[in-house]
């Protein structure tokens, strides 16, 4: 990965060390004070110029190279995202601003993002429209200079904290579903917005309902031009083809396991340790698929599918490593420090885990993607 | 490491791949398992042609990818020649390929050739290998044949990732050819008035495969960087990592050739489709020098409490 990505891997390490509360369990615990964690380290970041590093520098980023970025990813998610939900606005928030956004939006937009001080929520998802994201209900009336906006948002992460809603709404039907789509970029304060919490097993404030009636939204809130916000979102999700680096997260913890259990590791049953053994494979096997994808996409090679096999690997070793440590863990005594911070981990790794063939593209649509690349003649 | 190989060896495999078709393609195992003493005669002029026996894999990261996309060209014809083994030869014995054997029931996929042997087990311990006459037609056994081995003087562990590594890039040449038979097959095939490919059942299927196939290769690929990154090229690490692509190699076959199977239906079964040939030839590289089982314990004996060279591996960030 180079120098650079080496020295910025240790400085990472450094500053989760020195910043980041020992045995940080994320920031959407009950606890206001791990939000509150995760607020002051991404304003650490800020400061470092290390939140947005890989933005171009105009807008207040380094232009860092892909490899330095993929740093930052694996770092974070396998120290618990200690930048809780800021990761969503640093990763494709601000650059679908950047790429579609009027000057008046960057500047209103892209400056709080760089300085860590505001989080976003991607209003996508609705009760009928999962996967099959372009038919979605919620819709958008014009109403003089302004838009009415109506519906219901589901699965919405984070938006009991956001500030901002990156929200998809209909604005006219077309011959296709995909068109009459349109991005608005929505405070969460406005008048007609009512967020309820869904408890859920990932934890207490990870997911939402948002309720629209009748929020008004000024042209100035449009991000592209009306009806065109398919084209947004496509473009979006190519900026997180390769998404949350959860390899990481599976290493470390598959590398932990031998330390923290001692003597009792070699108690395990020898089969367990060959599942181990395994899973430590698989993990570098989905690394490198990523990074294929990214070496891919820096060269402009890349296709859909490409990513696809990569996130049916990941999702598929995340749920595989979380069996194998759940395992591992109910069969060790783990009473020290060290080891109920690993019975924590892991529990949360496997809670975590189960999402993730669900969330941000279900495995179900990435083997349509893949199968498209598989059979081009029969699948489009 | 390089995430893809270089264009370089790259295309060497294509120009691999064509030569063997024109050889003969898909013909020359058939021909070989009709005649298995005209098999050396069969294919060792066009791997001459090739160059193959000058690639010096050991010497340099272009000759050994190189000699991984000959391995991988002829691994997807199913050339019924032990080519990796040959290009695994230890530079300082006087033997014309190397195997790598388990502690017991040495064997190797080698039957009937006059060539000069050398075994090593896992633990560097080396032998002079020397092949019984086949007990069971190729048909039956693939060309696999027991070794008697005499003692060797030296150390071999520096050939044994190289050994491992070799006849893993053959297998994913059969997984190659595997899944485009099968892709191929799927989109002409029609059942309830639609071709096979319409099935979502059987696209997710094929994609299982898939995500499988691309996981060796990349796997093979920095197997190949671990080899020359190695203090003493092919060193202690890289035998782990050749373990845990071969962990990889083995799994991967079990589900592309299950697939490819089942998509196929019986048509796959039969001596007329390549998928049977495939299926059967693979048989060696998969069960030798251990399977699947005895890879995975090797290789977690091997990595113990330490695990594999990673971005959390003990005292080191990464190595890449």
């Amino acid at each position: 990965m180079g120098e650079a990505a080496t020295a910025l891997r240790g400085e990472l390490r450094g500053l989760v060390r020195e910043h980041v509360p020992a045995g940080f369990p994320g920031a959407f615990t009950d606890d206001p004070a791990d939000l509150a964690a995760a607020q002051r380290f991404c304003r650490l970041l800020a400061e470092k110029g290390l939140l947005c590093l890989a933005w171009p520098e105009e807008f207040g980023g380094r232009g860092a190279s892909v490899w330095e970025q993929t740093v930052v990813r694996e770092e974070m998610w396998a120290h618990h995202e200690p930048r809780g939900a800021q990761y969503m606005g640093v990763n494709w928030v601000g650059p679908a601003i950047m790429r579609h956004g009027t000057a008046e939006q960057q500047r209103a937009h892209l400056p709080p993002i760089a300085r860590g001080e505001v989080i976003w929520c991607q209003g996508f998802s609705e009760p009928d429209a999962g996967s099959d994201l372009a038919s979605l209900r919620t819709a958008a009336t014009r109403d003089g200079q302004e838009w009415r906006v109506s519906g219901q948002k589901i699965w919405t992460s984070y938006a009991a904290m956001a500030q901002w809603c990156f929200l998809l709404a209909r604005t006219s039907r077309g011959e296709r579903k995909q068109q009459g789509l349109t991005v608005f970029l929505v405070p969460m304060s406005a008048p007609g917005i009512e967020v309820r919490p869904i408890r859920c097993m990932m934890g207490p404030h990870h997911l939402n309902e948002v309720f629209l009636d009748d929020v008004r939204v000024t042209e100035a809130d449009v991000l592209g031009a009306v009806d065109a916000g398919w084209q947004v979102v496509q473009e979006v999700l190519a900026f997180e083809r390769v998404g949350i680096a959860r390899y990481a997260r599976c290493e470390r913890l598959l590398q932990a396991a031998p330390t923290v259990l001692g003597d009792q590791w070699d108690t395990l049953p020898a089969e367990l340790r060959g599942r181990w053994a395994r899973m430590l494979v698989h993990c570098r096997r989905a690394r490198l698929l990523a990074y294929r994808v990214l070496a891919r996409q820096a060269g402009g090679r890349v296709q859909p599918g490409d990513a696809a096999a990569y996130r049916i690997a990941v999702t598929r070793l995340d749920q595989d490593s979380a069996e194998v440590l759940t395992e591992i863990a109910a069969l060790a005594e783990l009473d020290s420090e060290q080891g109920r911070w690993f019975g924590r981990e892991v529990a949360d790794h496997w809670r975590y885990s189960q999402a993730s063939t669900v969330a941000s593209g279900s495995i179900e649509m990435q083997r349509i993607l893949l199968a498209r690349q598989l059979l081009p003649r029969t699948t489009r | 490491m390089n995430i893809e190989l270089s264009e370089e060896a790259a295309e060497y495999g294509r120009q691999a791949r064509r030569a063997l078709a024109a050889a003969g393609g898909d013909g020359l195992v058939q021909l070989a398992e009709t005649e298995p003493g005209g098999r050396e005669a069969l294919v060792t002029p066009v791997l001459a042609e090739l160059g193959a026996w000058d690639l010096a894999p050991r010497d340099s990261s272009t000759e050994l990818e190189a000699a991984a996309a000959l391995c991988r060209s002829g691994g997807y014809w199913a050339v019924p020649y032990p080519v990796a083994e040959r290009l695994s030869r230890p530079a300082d014995l006087d033997v014309d390929g190397l195997v790598v054997v388990a502690d017991a029931v040495p064997a190797a996929a080698v039957a009937g050739l006059d060539l000069r042997w050398a075994a090593v087990t896992l633990d560097g311990r080396r032998s002079l290998a020397v092949p019984r006459p086949p007990g069971e037609p190729p048909r039956m056994s693939a060309f696999v044949t027991r070794l008697d081995l005499q003692a060797a003087a030296g150390n071999g562990e520096h050939d044994v990732a190289l050994g491992l590594v070799l006849p893993c890039w053959t297998l994913l040449g059969m997984l190659d050819r595997a899944m485009e038979l099968t892709q191929a097959y799927v989109l002409t095939r029609e059942q309830f008035g639609q071709r096979l490919a319409a099935f979502q059942g059987v696209q997710f299927q094929l994609t299982e495969a898939e995500v499988e196939r691309a996981g060796v290769e990349i796997l093979a690929t920095y197997a190949l960087w671990s080899i020359q990154a190695s203090p003493a090229s092919g060193g202690p690490s890289a035998i782990d990592d050749a373990l845990a692509l071969r962990l990889a190699a083995v799994e991967a076959a079990e589900v592309v050739f299950r697939v490819a199977h089942q998509l196929h239906g019986a048509i796959g079964f039969c001596d007329e489709t390549p998928l049977s040939w495939l299926s059967r030839y693979s048989q060696p590289l998969r069960r030798l020098p251990f399977g699947l089982s005895g890879t995975r314990t090797a290789l977690t004996g091997r990595i113990g409490r330490i695990g594999l060279a990673g971005l959390f591996s003990a005292g080191k960030d990464s190595g890449e």
